[in-house]
């Protein structure tokens, strides 16, 4: 239990400002993870404020769990304690942007569709294509390392940041990687800190490259009678000289979701579907359209259709969206990101769809060809409560995809709260490697600070 | 060193696995840095087994383990600053799996870099990262170091290429992070380990992605008069957001070095000239070809030529990767940096490099990684002058100076290692640096592994550490 009673509120005021430290119930209530809520919000204006947070949290060994834009409070297993959250959305500044070097500094309040637009100013961008795009902010999409389908073609955060300063559990400044698009000096400890849930440090400034915008873009989408015929198309484009943007596998449940109004009547209904994306002059773009028609027929594909602009803006939406979608549907789900190689991935997702049929639910699954796929099992009707057989399969998911030959890793991103009894639910039985796991957040977080146990192995 | 333990690991290795004659040692007292030190052993281990019991034999008579794979890095990362024992991994070299379907592949750190390309070529594949020793050097080395290369431009450094790793820890403990999908849950741990020079843990199996090779090449080369015409061409490329594959500079004074020695075809008479590299279908080939040609024109490019085959290309990368070799026969010795600054202060820092070449009078010869920033200023020198030596290590220190003032970095491939670990102050705060000695702890909690290395050792900020009488000419590959 949290202990709203013992917190003084009287230092963080001193530290923020009266105006910056809110107990409205409201507002609590957003900040909310996996049942449990702080007893205060602090809205720090820098990276000193947040030192002296987390140095008086380390004094009154509260619990601390940063915030932005709160759409994905959710993931993770249930923190151990938890008494402020550490709202970041004061600190929104675009610090640096150099679009002629391609490069930028943002604090991690910045939400991402204002960047964007920032970005798109100057005809450039970055490949972060991710849910909840309305409110996300950087600092929350670094810390859940949230998935974009353009990783295809520009890799994940992990590829692109260029470095970051942040704060440790103890409330020391620090800072590794820079500002420069190629650097070896130090540890890379900022990689460290995406996908980190906030368990190491709150990150007050990340750096990124910036990638132009291409000229032209065409979106096709294939469609296919099993998903073994889907993925072996997505072999052959992979192995051909193609250059995509994005290679999504979407199952008949997903496609029913992201295909809306009059493509959704030209797609067979039943069918696994793959949209592509080109992207460069148009003559690359006209290219990819003839070579793709060309696989797509000799994979047997049902239909192979190229989407207006009008079409791909909105099936570009609704896989971004993806996982906000899940939830819509069904609050009751169970949500995992798989991730394994191309190779298994038609056997795996049968087997997954298989253990869904098994217990009554309905199984829906879109991914990135590449090998990250957001998987769902769903209640088939209307229900507020989890099904009773939830826990038995997601630890069937674990199991399955601790297989050897499956080469794959998993982790339980979204389900209803009462189903996270224990950190093996989310993250899985445990691994030889998180004992680094915890030595690593030892060194950062030595006074356990930092959203305790809402990390793999209960970090 | 005690001569028990030398028994031990014959013991544990066989005897021929085991070198400790001063003979033998001299070999592997230094890589491609100015750096020596002495080794008191040598091993060769088979498996990850083999390097659990050294570095338990190791840590049983509390003695340094330094990881090498073959020598070449340029920062003194294999070299045994405090003795101990070196673990080569020379003889764990086998392609343990190419899993084509999957675009990975398999190896065991002893790999040579371009071995592991030439295995994966016939299925039209390739591993991206590729230093100029690619010939050489080796993959466990470049996980280590986390290696750069030409074409890094495009397709990023080691780090984006490797998945999975099987560690060896400093307790002698055998841990596997990653795997072999594009993520694993957790933290990313591999992020970590590549880059981390070897003083986290010994790596014993490496998981890496393998690329598709592209349709179509062109590689350019442009031919100036003025160094500024071809830096503010590189700046206006980067500034149309035009993304080459490749994109490399060689100053006049060492493209006339390199066309005695490998008749690449560079003018000789000319400023300086840029080797640009497009990869892709061949459509987005030729529209990238003709705007960067377009640019260079615009900026008084003398002449605009493109490689006409593949023999031709190949002369041209041979004149930019063994450039650093063509340097051995005008200069006995040089010093190699490896600053990285935005790309936009290119003009103004070789500017800069030529005032202290001036200044310190030493001949300064230019050839990099134009595209990303990343310079590799060739400080030419004679190691038996030692008033000569003493300017050079001056003059390095203050391009680094410059570069970490313009908002750049201390090394963008080569690796910090005991070359640069004393100049981390002029980037990393005191904090900073604790923090980095914290994580290092909770893997190499006695040191042992790899001493001496990527932080600094004394107290003393920014002060430039005069390298040892350099070993020979150090002739990195």
């Amino acid at each position: 239990m949290s202990r709203p009673a013992q917190v003084s509120f009287t230092r963080l005021e001193e530290i923020a400002g009266g105006a910056h430290v809110i107990t409205d119930a409201a507002e609590i209530a957003v900040r909310e993870v996996c049942g449990k809520r702080p007893a205060v919000i602090v809205s720090p204006a820098d990276a000193h404020q947040i030192s002296e947070v987390l140095r008086f949290a380390v004094a009154e060994k509260l619990a601390v769990i940063p915030t932005g834009g709160c759409t994905k409070l959710g993931i993770g297993s249930p923190p151990a304690r938890y008494d402020i959250a550490l709202d970041l959305s004061r600190m929104n500044r675009v610090l640096a942007y150099d679009p002629h070097d391609l490069t930028l500094g943002v604090e991690p309040g910045v939400r991402i569709e204002d960047l964007l637009r920032t970005l798109a100013e100057k005809k450039q961008f970055l490949p972060l294509a991710v849910p909840f795009s309305d409110r996300a902010t950087i600092g929350g999409i670094v810390a859940a390392n949230s998935s974009s389908p353009l990783r295809h073609a520009y890799g994940a955060v992990r590829d692109f940041c260029l470095g970051m300063e942040f704060v440790t559990g103890e409330g020391t400044q620090a800072k590794s990687g820079g500002r420069v698009v190629k650097n070896v000096t130090g540890y890379d400890l900022h990689k460290l800190l995406i996908g980190s849930l906030g368990t190491l440090a709150v990150i007050t400034r990340v750096n990124f490259r910036t990638f132009p915008m291409p000229q032209a873009q065409g979106t096709f989408v294939a469609s296919f009678s099993s998903a073994e015929a889907a993925f072996d198309f997505c072999r052959a484009v992979s192995h051909s000289v193609l250059t995509l943007q994005m290679v999504e596998v979407a199952n008949p449940g997903a496609a029913a979701l992201i295909f809306s109004g009059e493509i959704s009547a030209r797609i067979e209904p039943r069918t696994w579907t793959v949209v592509l994306s080109a992207a460069g002059q148009p003559a690359v773009v006209d290219r990819h359209e003839r070579e793709l028609s060309r696989l797509a027929g000799a994979a047997d594909a049902e239909e192979f259709l190229p989407l207006t602009d009008a079409e791909a803006y909105s099936v570009h939406a609704q896989i971004r969206e993806f996982p906000k979608l899940m939830m819509e549907r069904a609050p009751a789900a169970a949500i995992f990101r798989v991730s394994a190689v191309t190779g298994v991935m038609a056997t795996l997702l049968g087997k997954l769809r298989v253990l869904a049929v098994q217990h009554d639910l309905d199984f829906v699954s879109l991914g990135r060809a590449s090998g990250i796929f957001h998987v769902a099992f769903l209640p088939q009707k209307e229900i507020s409560a989890p099904p009773q057989s939830l826990p038995r399969v997601i630890a069937e998911v674990f199991r399955t995809c601790g297989q050897p030959e499956m080469h794959a890793s998993a982790m339980l991103e979204w389900c209803p709260t009462e189903i996270k009894t224990s950190a093996d639910i989310v993250w899985g039985p445990p691994r030889p490697d998180f004992e680094l796991m915890r030595r690593v957040k030892h060194s950062f977080d030595p006074q356990n600070v930092l959203a305790p146990g809402r990390f793999a192995g209960g970090i | 060193m005690q001569p028990q333990l030398i028994r031990e690991l014959e013991a544990l290795l066989g005897p021929k696995a085991v070198l400790s004659a001063p003979e033998d040692l001299m070999l592997y007292e230094y890589d491609g840095s100015v750096e020596l030190g002495s080794p008191r052993c040598i091993v060769f281990p088979a498996s990850a087994r083999d390097v659990a019991g050294i570095v338990r034999l190791a840590n049983r008579y509390e003695t340094p383990i330094v990881g090498r794979g073959a020598g070449t890095g340029l920062s003194g990362g294999a070299i045994a600053r405090n003795g101990g024992i070196v673990v080569a991994f020379s003889r764990m070299n086998r392609v343990l799996e190419i899993d084509a379907a999957n675009l990975r592949a398999v190896v065991q750190p002893g790999v040579v870099n371009l071995d592991l390309s030439r295995a994966v070529e016939h299925l039209g594949l390739y591993f991206a990262p590729d230093p100029s020793s690619q010939k050489s050097c080796t993959i466990g080395g470049n996980v280590s170091e986390n290696s750069g290369g030409p074409h890094t431009l495009a397709y990023g450094v080691t780090a984006n290429h490797v998945t999975g790793l099987e560690l060896v820890l400093p307790d002698g403990e055998i841990v596997r992070i990653g795997g072999r999908s594009i993520e694993t849950s957790g933290y990313d741990l591999c992020g970590l380990l590549v880059g981390s020079e070897g003083t986290l843990a010994l790596v014993t199996e490496i998981t890496v992605r393998l690329m598709r090779k592209p349709e179509a090449v062109k590689t350019l080369l442009a031919v100036y008069d003025t160094l500024d015409d071809t830096t503010e061409s590189v700046v206006e490329i980067t500034v149309r957001a035009i993304t080459p594959a490749a994109c490399e500079m060689l100053d006049g004074f060492t493209l006339r070095a390199v066309e005695d020695y490998v008749h690449a075809g560079f003018p000789k008479d000319c400023a300086a000239v840029l080797l640009i590299e497009v990869e892709g279908l061949k459509e987005a080939v030729e529209a990238q070809a003709a705007e960067i040609t377009e640019v260079c024109r615009q900026h008084r490019a003398r002449e605009v030529r493109a490689a006409r085959n593949d023999q031709e290309r190949n002369l041209l990368w041979r004149g930019r990767k063994e450039a650093f070799g063509a340097m051995g026969r005008i200069s006995p010795m040089y010093y190699v940096q490896d600053g990285v600054i935005p790309r936009t202060r290119l003009p103004e820092t070789l500017r800069r490099i030529e005032e202290i070449s001036r200044k310190y009078d030493l001949q300064i010869g230019n050839i990099f990684h134009a595209g990303d920033g990343n310079l590799h200023p060739l400080i030419l020198f004679d190691e038996r002058d030692r008033a000569q030596f003493a300017r050079v290590v001056a003059a390095g220190g203050e391009i680094m100076r410059h570069c970490v003032e313009v908002g750049g970095a201390l090394t963008g491939e080569h690796g910090i290692g005991m070359e640069k670990n004393e100049l981390m102050p002029l980037i990393f705060t005191p904090d900073d640096l604790a923090l980095m000695e914290r994580v290092r702890a909770a893997f190499n909690p006695a040191g042992r592994l790899n001493p001496g290395k990527v932080l600094p050792m004394g107290k003393a900020c920014g002060e430039i550490r005069v390298p040892p009488t350099p070993a020979s000419a150090a002739i990195p590959t």
